[in-house]
């Protein structure tokens, strides 16, 4: 199974991947291809605590900061400190290697309808 | 309606994300705006600026007419010169920036901004009482290739072109059999040339443009690199750097004001008293010390006080920083080597005030 199919995708193009009971958040690759070249990346500190729908990270590409919306309501447990020093790195891959934050989910299974399967966010987007 | 220059398909054909830009549809990247801007410093790069202005000044009261409206001083322009101008209003504010060539006696071209060219020639006429000139707007019959980089003349020469004009000169001649004024300027801080034609050549200019250029590495290179080429020269933005509000003192162009000039200018007495006590702003150029990023119109703060505003700030490529220009109060503590802080998301971050501009600009030289 390749990593789109397993991942759930928000209108505003952040995806959730379950890992062991937690979620892994990224940004989709049509959203990377659309911000093109990564220049900077503002993570949040571990242990803080989001509404689905907060800004939690900002990143910049060469033209624009763009804020990142959390998909669900969680508290961070792990950030991507390799895409700090190498924001580039969300241009090359933004699934396996370019995840941003891992998190552990505070809100109920309500906030899973709005998200999309991969397929069903592609054609959205047509 | 937004409109279209005569390469939109050809920016279609080639990939580019396309954007509105000053009433323009234009292309803003072709593959990545970080490789299109090291490859106009290290090769040469190919830009659509046909949305760019263009207006002809023509009669017999020519030079007088554009004395009155820009500070520089027209009468020393030989035939086949050009100068960097502003065109300000009566408060010295700037209704925008100009290159100004003098084509031969009593024509001269004037290439304005996108944005500005119905502002330039409402306020040229309004100042165009008493003057026996001709306003001719020929932007809409006009494509402008911009050809840039330290391969730029490599490229010419392959096709044939023999000058060896210094920068800041224009000629007329033809590339390819076509008809065109070659001008040794641009926007990006390297040698490099613009190339204005009829909008029915443009399209085989700019083909052949790309076909010949591949020995040399040539791009074509959207509005994105552009941008982030002329911060890097410390060349300033019109909408973003420079307004009606700002006088060209303020936006460090004293360089450009002549002080010995006789004719009287739109703006002068503000102008002149500015150079000589200075303005209550200044322009200034800023290195950031972390990793992050001052954008147009964040604020810039002095030991604690507000003192500014970033007008044009992004990454410089070739520098790996951050880069800023913003306009601050005008006080002898903000000056090279101070440190400032820059508002970004509700936080403070240090900020170096550097010399302008962030790289060492490469035209060619104009022999003297």
């Amino acid at each position: 199974m390749s990593i789109t199919e397993k991942i759930l995708c928000s209108k505003s193009h952040e995806y959730l991947l379950e890992e062991n009971g937690n979620y892994i958040i990224g940004l989709t690759d049509y959203a990377i291809e659309q911000l093109g070249d990564i220049v900077f990346v503002e993570l949040p500190e571990v242990g803080s605590e989001y509404k689905k729908g907060d800004t939690f990270a900002t990143i910049e590409s060469v033209k624009a900061a763009s804020e990142i919306y959390m998909p669900v309501s969680g508290k961070i447990i792990e950030v991507n400190d390799a895409i700090a020093d190498a924001p580039e790195i969300l241009n090359e891959d933004c699934y396996e290697k370019g995840w941003l934050v891992k998190i552990e989910k505070t809100g109920d299974e309500s906030e899973f309808a709005d998200l999309l399967e991969y397929e069903d966010y592609k054609e959205d987007l047509e | 309606m937004v409109k279209k220059t005569y390469l939109h398909e050809k920016h279609i054909e080639l990939g580019a994300k396309m954007v509105d830009f000053a009433g323009w549809h234009m292309p803003v990247q072709y593959r990545s705006i970080i490789e299109e801007h090291k490859n106009v410093r290290e090769n040469v790069g190919l830009f659509d600026v046909s949305h760019m202005g263009e207006v002809f000044v023509v009669g017999e009261d020519a030079e007088e007419f554009l004395n009155k409206l820009v500070p520089q001083n027209i009468s020393k322009l030989t035939d086949g010169k050009a100068v960097y101008c502003q065109l300000p209003n009566r408060d010295g504010g700037l209704i925008d920036d100009l290159i100004i060539y003098k084509l031969k006696t009593n024509t001269y071209l004037v290439i304005c901004n996108a944005s500005r060219v119905d502002e330039d020639i409402n306020w040229m006429s309004l100042n165009q009482r008493g003057y026996n000139i001709n306003l001719d707007n020929e932007s809409h019959n006009l494509s402008l290739l911009a050809v840039q980089g330290p391969k730029a003349v490599d490229l010419m020469h392959k096709l044939g072109y023999t000058d060896d004009q210094d920068s800041f000169t224009i000629i007329e001649g033809k590339l390819l059999n076509i008809p065109m004024y070659i001008s040794r300027t641009g926007y990006t801080g390297e040698d490099g040339f613009e190339l204005l034609v009829i909008n029915e050549y443009a399209e085989h200019l700019w083909d052949k443009l790309l076909e010949e250029g591949k020995e040399f590495n040539i791009m074509p290179i959207g509005l994105g690199a552009r941008d982030t080429l002329r911060l890097e020269a410390a060349l300033p933005l019109y909408g973003n750097d420079l307004d009606e509000n700002t006088t060209p003192v303020e936006a460090g162009l004293s360089w450009s004001i002549p002080k010995d000039k006789l004719d009287d200018y739109n703006g002068k007495k503000i102008i002149m008293e500015q150079l000589e006590n200075g303005a209550p702003k200044k322009l200034i150029g800023l290195k950031m010390l972390d990793k992050s990023i001052a954008r147009h119109e964040y604020e810039v703060y002095y030991q604690g006080e507000k003192v500014g505003i970033v007008t044009s700030g992004g990454v410089s490529p070739m520098l790996n920083a951050n880069i800023a220009m913003a306009y601050v109060k005008n006080i002898k503590e903000i000056c090279a080597g101070s440190v400032v802080q820059v508002m970004i998301r509700e936080k403070l971050h240090d900020a170096e005030v550097v010399k302008r501009p962030f790289i060492k600009k490469r035209n060619k030289v104009t022999r003297s």
